[in-house]
């Protein structure tokens, strides 16, 4: 039954994706709708498929497909994968609402019909790698996954930073698959077995090279820093919708592989949790130091996502640890800390990525200081942008909170933990938690206090009109979720069997009404209650301008100041004087940038070393017959002299 | 149950209206250390009173965010009543008194502030909510690792369970973790040397030029959750310092004598930041971090006394 579900569910994608891609000369706007309808009900069956693998906790098998034998192509769905597609589909469907409206602000018949059905093999073929059961299978739709994010990044081709963005994101993308696949690989040397299933790798030797290549192909694709170059590139350029997709649901897809790997196939050490947590740390508090010095909004919720992921890391990582000294109760707050703030970043970042799209196109600019005073222009967009970013700066009662609160909980009982240097390093990461989620809040005010508030920077901001209703829509179903998941968390993990000392957040919320109700009430009726309406003072001035204002850079100036060494700010002095004096100015120039760490000293020097390496390896290819045919004979040469120095 | 209900409305009710005296309390003392006599007392209720029945003035740049803000802020406040008492300990909810969303919840109330800061367009209220939330977040590692601390030596993450199992003579320890304290609660509560309470200067105002275009009964709410918070942040402090007085028994006598006891204990603690305030100038915004590493410091020596032991 549920099977028939699953199926067609796929069956409505596919159907939906055909559409679109095979008339893409001649259909218009309706198939389009007809197309991201038929996404919508895929997302609908494949979540309620999910639903029930949930509430049974059963595993379901789909369906499995032997194209060559040995390489099986097999689908099942359990309880992490159910999580996770629910997830996907709830993040698809409100996306797909979305891009009802905003598919048709796109210029060309072709290209919107691209974009739709683009996105639709996007979306499938995340839901296929979570109910893949082979590695076979996982690697496939992996790969699939990845090349249409590309085609998608690259929707915006004739600009060039977008090429410039494509690129980089398809050779950090490729990079990730080429080291599952050595992970893949060693595992498949080790087992001898291409399931993705519970393995005895104590003691195995290459446990290190198969944890480390998994550890890095996951964390390049989750963009975990240091190789996190690609996420503001490619996030800022593509299409909102797909930024959302990708941010909210793509970086997920590689937290489940990881979680995956750890929880049902490796059987991690101590010092895999130490880096992961290590990592998730570094990760969690650059990524929000970084995007305090950001005024492109969806740069800025592009290094958020980075913020996030370290959350997400530094939550596995206590699982990891807590595990592997025996605390079950502890790694199940880990854990369970982890998969919840992977479920909620998912579904605020996509909010946000979203609001933000429908403020880019109603004032045509990403930069933050050429806006302000949306909120009278646009009151849906600001309040559905004010609810997520709520949710992301960790406040109560939404549900960026509990996650954060269930990961500060098991950090904050770690003294059960035997080993003492173990216990400081995790209080050394619970400090960089604190501060990363302080510095979030502090972003946040900035980033809805300048973009919404006060006065229009701009003419754009001026004239910025709110957006369709699809658009309000689909972000208001995410909005929805957010408080719905804060609100209710205690009474989910009540049905999962498991409260884990969690607070009941249901009571806070209603409180929180209730008294703000009775406030109000009592402030209208038992005082005067006057109220009037005058000009903000503007220091004597007789007109407020908007430039009395502060400005993104400037609301963030103490903080970067305060974390100036972290941002390595190059400042160019270059003065001339006519006198020895040093008195007339001649000429002189004068500039700070900040600089691209990671770009500059990783980044630079691998490719520089990777273009050294193809330009000696490029002589070889001289288009010289005799040559090539010297190389057969040494390749074949080699080959015999090989084979039989193991025979011998 | 019925329990917690009677505790919820006598330790609501007894900190808001306790709270505004000692925001008095403190100016009285440090009028004096200034050679001056200060105002009365209670001069922070007729404060309120009279504002409350003044009109709002709105700026016509302002949105609903301004105009929710004060409500939200007192909800908030109110709400974290519950997590601290102060007239006796009831049996709880689950996770009622929980620290994280305690301080959490304290975060909520300032990030509307902050953004009301931002609303009117003016040129005062962002730098304030520039500040306030630079400050805030360079401080949130430093309250975190305190209640760490607190968590590592009292083995509980829960500030009613903290509160019943404090004790001087087995864990001298606190003391330590008591630094920490009182720094996050003069940065939270906008004091000397952070931020100074009584300037309406643009060089020095942080919290102030955040709430400088509120009015009339909207400016009241705001100053009675900041009295309401700076009464919290004590009630922590001098519940975890000098336990004493503090009961789980629910009777006439024990909740009268538990109410003195803090009041009393609370005025005493007013006095010193009085004290402390007259005694030493603003810090510049900049020099801050380094009066947070000591707060630091001092949780980090707990929790290596604690886990080297």
């Amino acid at each position: 039954m549920l099977s028939i579900l699953f199926c067609s569910g796929i069956l409505l994608f596919l159907a939906g994706i055909t559409i679109t891609l095979a008339f893409a000369g001649i259909s218009g706007r309706k198939t389009r709708a007809v197309s991201l309808i038929l996404i919508i009900a895929g997302s609908v069956f494949l979540s309620i498929t999910s639903l029930s693998v949930l509430l049974s906790g059963a595993k379901l098998d789909v369906l499995s497909y032997t194209y060559v034998p040995g390489f099986d192509i097999s689908f099942s769905i359990d309880w992490l994968s159910a999580i996770f597609m629910l997830l996907v589909a709830a993040v698809s469907i409100s996306v797909a609402i979305y891009s009802i409206s905003y598919v048709e602000l796109e210029k060309g018949n072709k290209r919107k019909n691209l974009l739709v059905g683009l996105m639709g093999i996007f979306i499938l073929s995340m839901m296929m790698v979570l109910a893949s059961s082979t590695i076979f299978s996982f690697l496939f739709f992996w790969e699939l996954m990845s090349l249409s994010s590309f085609l998608l990044v690259m929707f915006e081709h004739e600009r060039k930073e977008t090429r410039k963005a494509g690129i980089f994101y398809l050779v950090m993308t490729q990079m990730s698959t080429v080291f599952l696949l050595i992970g893949f690989l060693s595992l498949y040397a080790a087992t001898g077995s291409l399931e993705i299933a519970p393995t005895q790798l104590a003691g195995v030797q290459s446990f290190v090279l198969i944890f480390s290549s998994l550890f890095l192909g996951f964390g390049i694709k989750a963009g975990l820093i240091p190789f996190h170059k690609w996420l503001p590139y490619a996030h800022s350029m593509s299409p909102s919708n797909i930024s959302a997709l990708m941010s909210g649901v793509m970086l997920k897809i590689a937290i489940y592989g990881l979680i995956r790997f750890l929880l049902f196939v490796l059987s991690p050490e101590l010092w895999c949790g130490v880096l992961i947590l290590v990592m998730g740390s570094i990760s969690a508090l650059l990524g929000v130091i970084y995007a305090l010095k950001e005024h492109d909004i969806k740069r800025l919720l592009a290094y958020h996502s980075i913020e996030n992921i370290g959350i997400i890391f530094i939550g596995i990582g206590l699982y990891v640890i807590f595990t592997v000294y025996n605390l079950p109760a502890l790694a199940a707050i880990g854990l369970a800390g982890a998969l919840f703030h992977t479920v909620n970043h998912a579904l605020f970042k996509s909010l946000l990525f979203l609001t933000a799209g429908s403020v880019v196109h109603a004032t045509h600019t990403r930069n933050m200081e050429e806006l302000g005073g949306l909120i009278k222009k646009m009151p849906q967009t600001a309040m559905l942008f004010l609810i997520g970013a709520i949710a992301i700066s960790a406040l109560p009662p939404l549900n960026g909170f509990v996650s954060e609160l269930m990961i500060f909980q098991a950090f904050l009982q770690s003294y059960v933990i035997p080993d003492p240097l173990v216990v400081v390093l995790l209080i050394t990461s619970m400090s960089a938690l604190a501060l990363t989620s302080a510095l979030a809040a502090a972003c946040f005010v900035k980033a809805f206090g300048i973009t919404f508030l006060g006065l229009p920077r701009s003419e754009h901001a001026k004239n910025a009109v709110e957006v369709a209703r699809p658009m309000i829509i689909g972000p208001a179903i995410l909005a929805g979720l957010c408080i719905a998941l804060g609100v209710f968390s205690y009474q989910i993990l009540l049905v999962s069997g498991n409260t884990l000392g969690m607070p009941d957040m249901l009571p806070i919320g209603v409180m929180l009404m209730v008294i703000y109700a009775v406030a109000w009430a009592a402030i209208r009726y038992a005082t005067p209650g006057v109220s009037r309406t005058a000009m903000t003072w503007g220091c004597g001035q007789p007109v407020l301008d908007s430039k009395m204002q502060y400005t993104a850079s400037g609301f963030s100036q103490p903080i970067t100041r305060m974390f100036n060494p972290i941002y390595r700010t190059k400042s160019v002095r270059d003065v001339q004087f006519f006198d020895k004096f040093n008195t007339l100015l001649k000429h002189g120039h004068g500039e700070i940038t900040t600089m691209k760490f990671f770009e500059e000293k990783l980044y630079a020097p691998v490719a520089a070393a990777a273009d050294q390496i193809a330009i000696r390896v490029a002589r070889l290819q001289n288009g010289s017959l005799d040559a090539y045919i010297s190389y057969a004979f040494i390749a074949v040469l080699a080959i015999l002299l090989f084979l039989g120095g193991i025979s011998l | 149950m019925m329990s917690f209900i009677l505790y919820g409305v006598l330790n609501t009710l007894f900190i808001v209206l306790i709270s505004p005296l000692f925001m008095s309390l403190i100016k009285k003392v440090k009028a004096y250390s200034q050679g001056r006599r200060g105002p009365p007392l209670l001069q922070s209720y007729y404060t309120l009173l009279k504002l409350l029945k003044k009109e709002r003035v709105y700026s016509e740049t302002s949105s609903s965010i301004t105009r929710v803000t004060p409500y939200l802020s007192i909800a908030v406040m109110l709400i974290a009543c519950l997590f601290v008492p102060v007239v006796f300990i009831p049996e709880h909810p689950v996770g009622m008194g929980n620290v994280i969303l305690f301080l959490y919840l304290l975060a909520l109330a300032k990030f509307f502030t902050a953004l009301s800061g931002l609303d009117a367009g003016s040129t005062f209220g962002g730098m304030g909510s520039s500040r306030e939330m630079s400050i805030s977040a360079i401080v949130e590692p430093i309250t975190i690792m305190a209640f760490a601390a607190l968590a590592f030596t009292l083995g509980t993450t829960n500030l009613f369970d903290m509160f019943e199992v404090t004790s001087f003579a087995t864990d001298p320890v606190l003391i330590l973790a008591i630094v920490p304290l009182i720094i996050a609660l003069i940065t939270e509560t906008s004091r000397i040397p952070v931020d100074n309470p009584e300037t309406h200067l643009e060089l020095t105002m942080v919290h102030e030029a955040m709430i400088l275009e509120y009015s009339g009964s909207d400016l009241a709410l705001i100053e009675l959750s900041h009295a309401i918070k700076q009464t919290l942040l004590v009630a922590v402090v001098v519940n975890l310092l000098v336990p004493w007085g503090l009961s789980a028994e629910v009777s006439l006598i024990a909740i009268a004598v538990s109410m003195l006891l803090f009041f009393m204990k609370a005025a005493i603690f007013s006095v010193c930041i009085g004290i402390f305030e007259s005694s030493i100038a603003k810090m510049r915004l900049f020099n801050l971090p380094n009066f947070f590493a000591i707060g630091f410091l001092f949780s980090i020596l707990t929790i290596m006394l604690k886990v080297f032991k």
